[in-house]
């Protein structure tokens, strides 16, 4: 039933969706360019590929606050690795991935053992590794990557078409929706995910391992942080402390648009893909249309309210306990 | 006076989604006298009191308080009519101090101007501690305090409202024998007085010697009502537990087979049992009986890795384990069927079918993938073989009746195949047909092999079922009956409790007093630890630090966020949190340094900022209560949004060049001290005063230590949130104005990052991170610490980019110690 409840949301943000393209199609010029659209996707791939993990901790009541900074700071790592200790990609880049994973796993330690909020813990390392990356980097960008690199964030992976190639970011993206998909809904961890969101004492008692799982999904997170800023670098061609500045917003908006609900207990995936989708087209159309960046971010703000205002709504409408 | 009796309850009936808890059910209690209430657990006597003191409404039934008919909506209006109840387990504002428990809800001493007066309020609950026959520092946080002395407290605080009938629920069951006599000789002058007390226990040697009637209640019904005087306990117990089963349960003859679970001498952390050894046997069922306290469910859950016990073996097949963890009880082949099927069994919204497969969904899983064919074959499994009424499997738990959902747990555990299944209250709340079904699952289960240790508090079910009993009371081991050769008066006389001679009162450790000193001097504390790193500074940097330069830069980067961090401090007392306060002091800093310009006088600047604040915040506030979510998300986009807005007013231009009329609202001294430091000093004052000396302020730390005790005593979530959003934001708005002032422009990243300084200052400053407990004087010193520390990063030569770790390293480090602390000191809830 809950599938199903779901299942609704996710056509009902593929119709919105749809709708927003046709009436950007139809009111914006040189909205339905293909080639633009696609490039645009590599962007949108960042937030993207985070909202992922960040759907599964949003299922267990938690938050991630501290995503955007673990990606500036996996990119400073990567950048002085590379630059300064003149070790070769791939060893800088794994090290980078390390980097976000073991920042994960601090979050995940101090909110499970420690037992102190994932709220207050990721609020506060939001601002500690952010300062860290500044700290590092001493503020300065790093630039000159290899090729290799570029191709992560710049590069295509697939021809689709005359002229029309799939780019790696993307690709990346659908791969880590695709894993995040069979995770939640085919394999146990999902299915824990959820039960721990619902009603986490039943779930200690039901002989989960609560806070192994917990403190796997917040490393987790922070392992796809660090591959995002991968990403990251080699799109922009540069590793900058102040990178992804206040990305967490669109990262926990994408999910909760997605439709999972902030008190936990479910999760889905696909909406958050397609949420993503939505405020990467509703960005895109607006920029198009003229609007200012500063007007784009309050729809965005405003959006992620709306909608997780409405998530509770309809949850208590259905009669959904808790 | 002269009534016959001062409270009458008749014709009571009572049901709990369908379950009947009360039928018919009376009582009469006598003004000046003590009335025992007694029966087993379930037989609603519980009920019955919530009913009588207002947190429950009778479905049917009257109820006559001094011969008139009266209806309580809360237990607020019932307390204040007269009738009173002391719980043993109540829900208390564990950081509050205990007069402050006691005196909350029934009236602070106020003094002039409506303010609180502590002095006079610690000395009235004093007074009234001291009435009761005790002696203990009612400044002290009531979470620490024992349980006896908390009820005490409680009792005094009762009787001082002009009680006439005072429940007391299980008053005994955590005092030693000392306190006992005292409480008796205290009951016995509330009598004198002409109180009526309802005295509920299942210590049946007690009530005989302190009650003058008692009245005897079984499966919801009031059984009869006699005095005292010449009643055995042999006659009471037989009143209590004399009933049919109601449908005929027999155990078929298996042969035992070896001994599965062995516990020696197992005691538990917290004393709730101690020195238990069982042994069950394959195809034995060995039931476990006693009263409410007596420790079988903490037993049972120790065995079963929830938590951990402090000694004792238990081995599995003869072999020694340690269960840390419920997952290695499972894979050492136990189950446990839980107490509270509610809280602690079933996820209602997740699917029949999940919550039947939860505890095997490693077993069916291969490469981490659940193989969904046999997990769907396992669900139909448990439907049929538990007999479940549903439409499908993939509906939710929670649309199922009680029994049903009882069924799917129960069928979850049967499908790990355990050795060892320990059921806790497998049949509680669960209607005749299922009850008679489970009965029948139990005895399958034992012939073919399982070992089962089965908890209950009907004695019929437990007599009928088990091949041996167990009786447990206060913890211990009292005894093993056979249900063949002995009767059930015999178990029920062995399971009654019986006070214990040794005293509760815990001599506090060191460690324990070291953490209450550093807690209660935490302010002091500070301003040390202030002038200690200032001290040193002064020596690394004689001219770069003791300047009057440089002092005033510290002072001046404190006073903004010392400002917004008392705001965020009374949020963090309720229990919120707003981390939008930097970007939405930005964007009023931009609008009234503009309204400056365009030639507003100042003062009506300032009254624009703080209208504009209080008006972002509550909208803040009031969206997060309104939709029930938590304030983060939606201050969380209200960072962007309110960053969105600035740029849009100041059309993404610095405001400069600001009048001077308006700067001096800020700028310049008094008296040769910067204004900003009266700003300060005010706005610290005012927080003070309100925290600590008004009711609003009591009733937001009262809200942020337990929010049901708060509605319990009538407090309202609403009233306090949207007031402390508004004051927030009315210092929000302060902070604005003088920002603009002091700095002489409004830049696009203004006020970025001042939240989280504003909270570092409050958690440093003493304030629970959770809610419950904030200090107006250490948020201060907490803003002017996080200022010296960044001071003597820049005049230390520290690179400047680290000082974002600062901040959030503080705060982490802040929310530790005050955990670790807390814990030590030992006043948790």
């Amino acid at each position: 039933m809950i599938q199903r409840l779901l299942l609704a949301r996710e056509a009902v943000l593929f119709y919105v969706l749809l709708a927003m393209g046709a009436v950007f199609a139809i009111a914006v010029d040189g909205f339905l360019d293909a080639f633009s659209l696609l490039e645009r996707t590599r962007y949108w791939a960042i937030p993207g590929m985070m909202a992922v993990p960040m759907t599964f901790i949003i299922a267990t009541a938690g938050i991630d606050l501290s995503v955007a900074s673990i990606v500036a700071m996996s990119g400073i790592v990567l950048g002085l690795l590379f630059r300064d200790a003149q070790l070769p990609i791939a060893v800088a880049a794994g090290a980078a991935v390390l980097a976000g994973l073991s920042a994960g796993a601090f979050n995940g330690w101090a909110s499970s053992y420690l037992r102190i909020p994932p709220l207050v813990v990721t609020l506060a390392t939001m601002a500690l590794f952010r300062g860290v990356a500044m700290g590092l980097s001493k503020a300065q960008p790093i630039s000159d990557f290899p090729d290799g690199l570029l191709w992560l964030g710049q590069g295509n992976i697939v021809r689709l078409g005359s002229d029309l190639y799939l780019p790696t970011p993307f690709a990346a993206l659908l791969i880590a929706v695709a894993l995040g998909w069979v995770l939640m809904r085919r394999s146990w961890v999902g299915r824990f995910t959820e039960c721990i969101g619902e009603n986490e004492m039943a779930a200690e008692f039901a002989a989960i391992g609560v806070r192994r799982l917990k403190m796997a999904l917040y490393a987790g997170c922070g392992l796809v942080c660090g591959l995002a800023a991968l990403f990251n670098t080699g799109l922009y061609a540069t590793a900058k402390a102040d990178t992804a500045n206040g990305m967490e917003l669109e990262v926990i908006a994408c999910v909760v648009i997605g439709g999972t609900r902030i008190s936990g207990g479910q999760g889905s995936v696909i909406g958050s893909l397609l949420g993503l989708c939505i405020i990467g087209i509703l960005r895109y159309g607006l920029e198009m249309a003229g609007v200012r960046s500063q007007y784009v971010v309050i729809v965005v703000g405003a959006l992620l309210i709306v909608t997780a205002v409405f998530n509770e709504w309809i949850a208590r409408r259905r009669g959904v306990k808790g | 006076m002269g009534h016959d009796f001062v409270l009458q309850l008749s014709g009571i009936h009572k049901r709990f989604g369908g379950v009947p808890a009360l039928r018919a059910a009376h009582l009469e209690v006598r003004p000046g006298e003590v009335h025992g209430l007694v029966g087993e657990n379930g037989a609603g006597k519980s009920t019955l009191i919530n009913i009588a003191t207002g947190l429950l409404r009778a479905d049917e039934g009257e109820i006559l308080f001094e011969e008139r008919k009266v209806r309580f909506a809360t237990p607020r209006q019932a307390a204040a009519a007269g009738i009173a109840v002391v719980h043993q387990e109540a829900d208390l504002f564990a950081q509050l101090s205990i007069a402050e428990n006691m005196l909350l809800a029934r009236g602070l001493v106020r003094g002039p101007g409506g303010l609180i007066n502590w002095p006079g309020t610690y000395r009235r609950a004093a007074e009234l501690v001291s009435s009761m026959g005790e002696q203990f520092n009612v400044r002290d946080p009531a979470g620490g305090l024992s349980v006896a002395r908390r009820m005490m407290a409680e009792i005094a605080a009762a009787v001082s409202e002009k009680a006439r009938v005072l429940f007391l629920d299980e008053p005994t069951s955590s005092l030693a024998s000392k306190e006992i006599k005292n409480l008796f000789a205290q009951i016995r002058c509330l009598r004198e007085a002409g109180v009526g007390i309802v005295y509920v226990s299942h210590r049946l040697e007690e009530v005989l010697e302190i009650c003058d009637r008692v009245t005897v209640m079984r499966d919801g019904e009031t059984v009869e009502t006699r005095p005292t005087e010449g009643l055995t306990m042999e006659a009471v117990v037989g009143t209590m537990v004399g009933r049919e089963l109601g449908h005929v349960f027999s155990k078929r003859r298996v042969s035992i087979g070896d001994v599965r679970l062995s516990v020696q001498n197992l005691t538990a952390r917290d004393g709730s049992f101690s020195n238990i050894s069982i042994d069950v046997r394959a195809a034995e069922i060995v039931g476990l009986y006693g009263f409410v306290g007596a420790g079988r469910s903490e037993f049972a859950q120790a065995l079963f890795g929830v938590s951990r016990p402090a000694s004792g073996v238990v081995a599995i097949d003869g072999r020694p384990v340690a269960i840390r963890q419920p997952r290695q009880a499972v894979s050492n082949g136990l189950a446990y069927l839980p107490e509270d099927r509610l809280v602690q069994g079933v996820f209602r919204n997740q699917s029949l079918r999940t919550n039947a497969s939860v505890a095997s969904l490693g077993r069916l899983s291969r490469f981490g993938l659940v193989r969904r064919r046999e997990e769907r074959a396992l669900a139909e499994r448990v439907i049929r073989d538990m007999n479940v009424r549903a439409a499908s499997q993939e509906q939710p738990l929670g649309t199922l009746s009680g029994g049903n959902q009882q069924k799917v747990v129960f069928g979850r555990w049967q499908a790990t195949a355990p050795k060892v299944l320990l059921l806790d209250e497998p049949t509680r709340g669960v209607d005749v047909g299922a009850k008679q079904e489970i009965h029948k699952l139990i005895g399958d289960l034992a012939e073919q092999g399982t070992a089962i240790l089965l908890i209950s508090s009907e004695l019929p079910e437990i007599m009928a079922m088990s091949d041996r009993v167990v009786t447990f009371s206060e913890g211990r081991k009292t005894g093993e009956f056979s249900p063949e050769k002995d009767g059930e008066e015999a178990v029920a006389a062995a399971a009654v409790p019986r006070a214990v001679e040794e005293g509760t009162a815990q001599a506090p450790t060191p460690a324990r007093r070291l953490a209450a000193g550093m807690l209660r001097f935490r302010e002091a504390g500070l301003l040390g630890f202030i002038l200690l790193l200032s001290g040193v500074m002064a020596g690394l940097r004689p001219e770069g630090f003791a300047n009057a330069r440089n002092l005033l830069d510290i002072l001046a980067s404190a006073a903004l966020p010392a400002i917004m961090a008392q705001g965020a401090m009374l949020i963090i007392c309720t229990g919120g949190i707003d981390i939008s306060v930097g970007s939405m002091m930005g964007l009023i800093c931009a609008w009234a340094a503009m309204a400056a310009k365009a030639g507003w006088p100042p003062t009506l600047c300032l009254a624009l900022a703080v209208v504009l604040g209080v008006s972002c915040s509550l909208l803040n506030g009031g969206t997060a209560l309104l939709a029930r979510i938590h304030p983060i998300i939606v201050t969380l986009a209200g960072i962007s949004i309110y960053r969105g807005l600035m740029r849009i007013v100041t059309a993404g231009k610095e405001v400069t060049l600001l009048p001077d009329g308006y700067r001096a609202l800020a700028d310049g001294t008094i008296l040769g001290i910067p204004k900003l430091c009266y700003y300060v000093l005010g706005v610290t004052i005012v927080t003070h005063v309100m925290l600590r000396y008004t009711l609003p302020g009591r009733r937001m730390l009262a809200l942020g230590n337990s929010e049901t005790a708060a509605r319990l005593i009538g407090l309202s979530k609403t009233r306090s949130t949207l007031l402390v959003f508004a004051v927030s934001g009315a210092l929000v708005g302060l902070a604005a104005v003088l920002q603009a002032g002091y700095y002489g422009k409004v830049q696009a990243n203004t006020g970025s990052g001042l939240e989280l300084k504003a909270i570092a200052a409050a958690v440093i400053g003493g304030t629970n991170i959770l809610g419950g407990r904030g200090s107006a004087l250490g948020t201060l010193l907490g803003a002017f610490l996080v200022a010296l520390l960044y001071n003597m990063l820049i005049l230390l030569e520290a690179s400047s980019y680290w000082q974002s770790i600062f901040v959030g390293g503080l705060i982490l480090l802040a929310v530790v110690l005050d955990a670790l602390l807390e814990r030590l000191r030992g006043a948790s809830a």
